[in-house]
């Protein structure tokens, strides 16, 4: 009986707790759609600033920018942080406990100490140089360094997953060391390599304290567009941009939720 | 009249089966070149005071089911590791069919392993799993097809051969891995303990299917085992293993039946091991009692074979009679085994069930053991 | 011993192949995460202890001026802001961390008495507002919380605040933030946690304890302190050096550590006092990493409790 009431309570606290973190993304959606100006009142339906967000040439930059420094770092990311995953996994042997520290330093490095560090030495490197001029390639740098431990680890689990001896049953079966990469290796960890690029993708459009500080004037990436529209006053645009990138995000999810029914299935048909 | 056609055809069809099944192996062994292997003091040492192989000469012949037979860490494990080329050794030679092939990698040598968890890829079908060998070694596909469907064929795979490998039971796996080190025809297949992961039923059968597949092969085998029935019913030659030294090469009825020393005495089972105090010509004092053996004879220990054993009722005289209490009977249904114990020790005894009363606990009996059938070996 | 000279030499040749690939696989990475992390965090560090120069930029000689302002002290003497920035960090880091530890406690726990089929779906549900941006987010609390909104007006009306101010920007709104973007990253080792319970030592303690209370107490609760303590490091630690939710939800009053140090950058005003409060940054975050590994290992849940 107790049991019960108690299991209604956590219902109804669920509940709350969803609205909780809806609410917040809910109310930008709906006011993407609002015809007035006003961010208190709703007085009709409308698409004015989704046309607006077209006509704009600021933020079809940041958005290619946002796409431009994604891409880019994901895919150097994905190399090296693949190679450094199968580095660790074949020398798991050894003594590696400071290459273990070197990697979780990105992800326990609070964002801002993180993103000054990487502003103050490039600023420095700039002006001792000439090269790596504050853009699009200081922040891709700075991704690639968030992007890699993730890489890592998500490659290194994957090869700890396998059996060892498949590694000898593919020499044993006359695979030279480059074939082992190609028809065996690289096919085996398909799976984590297609998720390691989407995680690193998803940080680096999700990321704003870290580019905010390596970006250049010309390097504006959405996030660095909103949060300066923020700060200059609200333009109701704001509202149809988060939207899009909400609505990528719940592709997204539901790509995820796709995914993981499909690997449950599998799972349960082998067993 | 209808049942005699019946019957003459069918003795024709399976003749007719019979014909094309020998004409199909023999023109497979005429493929698969049989390589005998030489190897010379092979040394191998882990870490600062592990050692695996202790130098270790051994020659495995052409088209020979050899064994490699010992407890766990004795040094078989790494044999064939070394053989495979997946370890290197530290020193020593290695030929395979004449060839020095101590500084080959794996993927150079014409030797495939069927490992101990299988190791079939997983990303792949079974398929592609039999054609690997063949894609990496420059095969063009349309040949990869005809060898798969061959070795499907002569493996009876069926249709195996279209599901995933999370579709297969441990022996289909079994089967699997066999048929893709097989189709790749190698000079040497090593075998890693294969049927180990499996249950006793499926073993005895697989146990029976490999040994055929190797005579109609005629290819080398070397078998590594830790189950010493295993090695005997399987191999044309065992050696025996401990500590990285060979303790006997031999064919199974040499190596159970004459063991070149105590540890290979225990290792095949035998407990009836006694210490032997003093010899008088061919008569040996023992601490179980006096013993008549044929001839002269070498070594500290005396061994009988317990299925070697008569009891009689009571206590008789006479040469090789020990007289003794059974302590301990466990039946067996077509075999009884006793232990009894005479004089400060104990020993084993095997005896048929061929209806006549057994002894049992408590009866005094007497042991007879003929002197041919005594062993002396030394420690 | 010739022989043995060549064994020795087959198994080094064997040791610099195995160095080799060591160093190829992992020399990029390691490299790159030297030069462009550890070596200008070392360089944020430096600066720390230098001067405050023209522009805001670091020069010569070494000083630690850059504490003392910390600290508070300039060239009118003492104030009590930067402390007061200091304390407020604390204080809601805090708070943040003990809400979202409320929160997320039973709803990490509904979840796992949840059909097991719905799991994956509720836990995704959890964790899908923190894959958007966190400037987005804010935003939208923003536009919850602005004067006019209904949540303002019901606030006005039962009297916690005054009129046509809005709940933000304020504390309270930074404390909402703070639960709202963290609440994710306690669920997950949580529910991980419950999930792994095991189930006849409660059934055992409710045999012993008839109160469900006492039961809970010392069957349910031990056994989740892992993912407890995994949660709180995951929450804490980056609340604590937090900028985005304070300057957008705070305004002036309620800044933290994090935001401190950011104006010192962007403003190009003082880099050795940016430095400065990184480096007091990077101190609390090595000794709750520190301090967790500790208390974890006597747990026994050591590595895992550690992400």
């Amino acid at each position: 009986m107790r049991k019960r009431t108690l299991k209604r309570c956590l219902t109804a606290f669920w509940w709350i707790t969803l609205v909780f973190l809806y609410l917040p993304l809910a109310v930008v959606v709906l006011f993407s759609f609002n015809a007035s100006n006003s961010a208190a009142s709703m007085t009709g339906l409308s698409l004015r600033w989704y046309h607006q967000l077209l006509g704009n040439e600021q933020i079809m930059a940041a958005f290619g920018n946002t796409l431009v420094l994604a891409i880019c770092s994901s895919v150097i990311a994905l190399v090296i942080g693949c190679l450094i995953g199968y580095g660790m996994y074949r020398h798991r042997h050894r003594k590696l406990g400071w290459l273990i520290v070197l990697i979780y330093l990105p992800i326990v490095l609070p964002d801002i100490v993180f993103g000054i560090s990487e502003m103050a030495f490039f600023v420095q490197f700039h002006r001792l140089t000439g090269l790596l001029q504050p853009g699009l390639g200081t922040m891709v740098i700075a991704h690639v360094t968030f992007q890699i431990p993730f890489v890592a680890l998500i490659v290194y689990s994957r090869f700890v997953g396998l059996d060892p001896t498949l590694f000898e049953a593919a020499k044993d079966l006359y695979a030279t060391p480059v074939k082992r990469v190609v028809h065996f290796m690289l096919p085996t960890i398909k799976p984590a390599l297609i998720s390691a690029f989407f995680l690193s993708f998803t940080l680096s459009v999700d990321d704003f304290v870290i580019s905010f500080f390596t970006a250049g004037p010309e390097s504006a990436t959405l996030p660095i567009y909103i949060w300066g529209a923020i700060k200059k006053g609200v333009s109701p645009e704001i509202n149809a941009i988060a939207t899009l990138m909400i609505g990528a995000v719940a592709i997204a999810a539901a790509i995820s939720l796709l995914f993981s029914r499909k690997n449950q299935h599998s799972r349960k048909r082998q067993s | 009249m209808t049942d005699l056609t019946n019957a003459v055809n069918t003795t024709e069809r399976l003749d007719r089966e019979e014909a094309r099944v020998a004409a199909a192996d023999a023109a497979a062994r005429g493929k698969r070149g049989a390589s005998s292997i030489r190897m010379q003091g092979l040394r191998k040492q882990f870490g600062r005071d592990s050692i695996a192989l202790a130098g270790v000469d051994l020659d495995i012949h052409a088209g020979e089911f050899f064994t490699l037979l010992g407890p766990s860490g004795c040094g078989k494990t790494t044999l064939l590791r070394i053989l495979a080329g997946l370890e290197e050794a530290d020193d020593g030679q290695l030929t395979i069919g004449g060839k020095d092939v101590i500084d080959t990698p794996p993927h150079q040598r014409s030797v495939n392993t069927v490992f101990q968890s299988y190791a079939l890829f997983p990303h792949l079908s079974v398929r592609e799993n039999l054609a690997f060998g063949l894609k990496m070694r420059g095969v063009a596909a349309k040949a990869r097809e005809a060898k798969v469907a061959e070795i499907a064929q002569f493996i009876q795979l069926g249709d195996l051969v279209d599901r995933r490998i999370d579709q297969l039971s441990g022996g289909q796996r079994q089967r699997i891995a066999l048929a893709r080190a097989l189709v790749c025809e190698p000079d040497v297949l090593l075998l890693d303990e294969p049927l180990s992961a499996l249950d006793a039923g499926l073993r005895s059968q697989l146990q029976v299917e490999l040994l055929r597949v190797q005579k109609r092969l005629g290819m080398t085998f070397v078998f590594v085992t830790h189950d010493q029935d295993e090695a005997m019913v399987m191999s044309d030659r065992i050696a025996v293993l401990d500590d990285g030294h060979i303790q006997q090469v031999g064919p199974p009825q040499e190596v159970y039946e004459r063991p070149a020393n105590a540890f290979v005495a225990r290792f095949m089972g035998h407990g009836n091991l006694y210490r032997i105090h003093r010899r008088d010509g061919s008569r040996l004092s023992t601490e179980i009692g006096t013993l008549q053996m044929d001839g002269d004879s070498q070594g500290e220990l005396v061994l009988m074979r317990p299925e070697t054993l008569d009891l009689k009722p009571g206590h008789v005289e006479g040469p090789n009679h020990l007289p003794g209490t059974i302590t301990e009977r466990l039946y067996r249904g077509s075999h009884a085994e006793f232990r009894i114990r005479i004089a400060d020790t104990t020993l084993q005894a095997t005896v048929n069930n061929r209806g006549r009363r057994l002894p049992d606990v408590g009866d005094e009996v007497t042991v007879v053991v003929a002197p041919e059938d005594l062993v002396t070996l030394s420690e | 011993m010739s022989t043995n000279n060549i064994a020795v030499m087959g198994r080094s040749q064997g040791m610099v192949r195995e160095a080799r690939h060591l160093l190829f696989t992992v020399a990029p990475g390691a490299l790159w995460i030297v030069i462009f992390l550890v070596l200008p965090s070392l360089y944020l560090m430096a600066v720390a202890f230098m001067s405050n120069g023209p522009y805001g930029l670091p020069q010569m000689p070494l000083s630690l001026n850059s504490f003392k302002q910390l600290a508070g002290v300039g060239f009118l003497g003492w104030s009590p802001g930067n402390l007061y920035t200091l304390l407020r960090s604390l204080w809601q880091t805090l708070v943040a961390t003990g809400l979202v530890v409320l929160v997320a406690y039973p709803l990490a726990y509904y979840i796992t008495i949840c059909r097991a089929k719905w799991r994956p779906i509720m836990l995704l549900l959890v964790v899908v507002p923190s894959w958007t941006n966190q400037v987005i987010r804010t935003f939208g609390w923003m536009n919850l919380l602005a004067p006019g909104t209904p949540l303002s007006n019901a606030a006005e009306v039962l009297g916690f605040i005054p009129p046509n101010m809005g709940l933000y920007p304020s504390n309270f709104a930074v404390t909402l933030g703070l639960v709202y973007n963290f609440l994710p990253f306690m669920v997950l080792p949580l529910y991980a946690a419950f999930e792994k319970l095991d189930t006849a030592q409660v059934e055992a303690a409710q045999d012993l304890y008839a109160r469900p209370a006492r039961a809970f107490w010392h069957a349910v609760f031990p056994q989740t302190l892992p993912g407890l303590l995994a949660g709180i490091v995951l929450v804490a630690i980056p609340a604590f050096g937090m900028y985005v939710i304070p300057e957008l939800l705070g305004g002036g009053k309620a800044m933290m550590l994090g935001n401190l140090v950011a104006t010192q950058f962007s403003g190009g005003s003082n880099w050795p006092l940016g430095a400065a409060g990184a480096i007091l940054m990077l101190i609390a975050t090595f000794i709750g990493l520190f301090a967790m590994r500790r208390i974890g290992k006597r747990l026994g849940g050591g590595e895992e409790v550690v992400i």
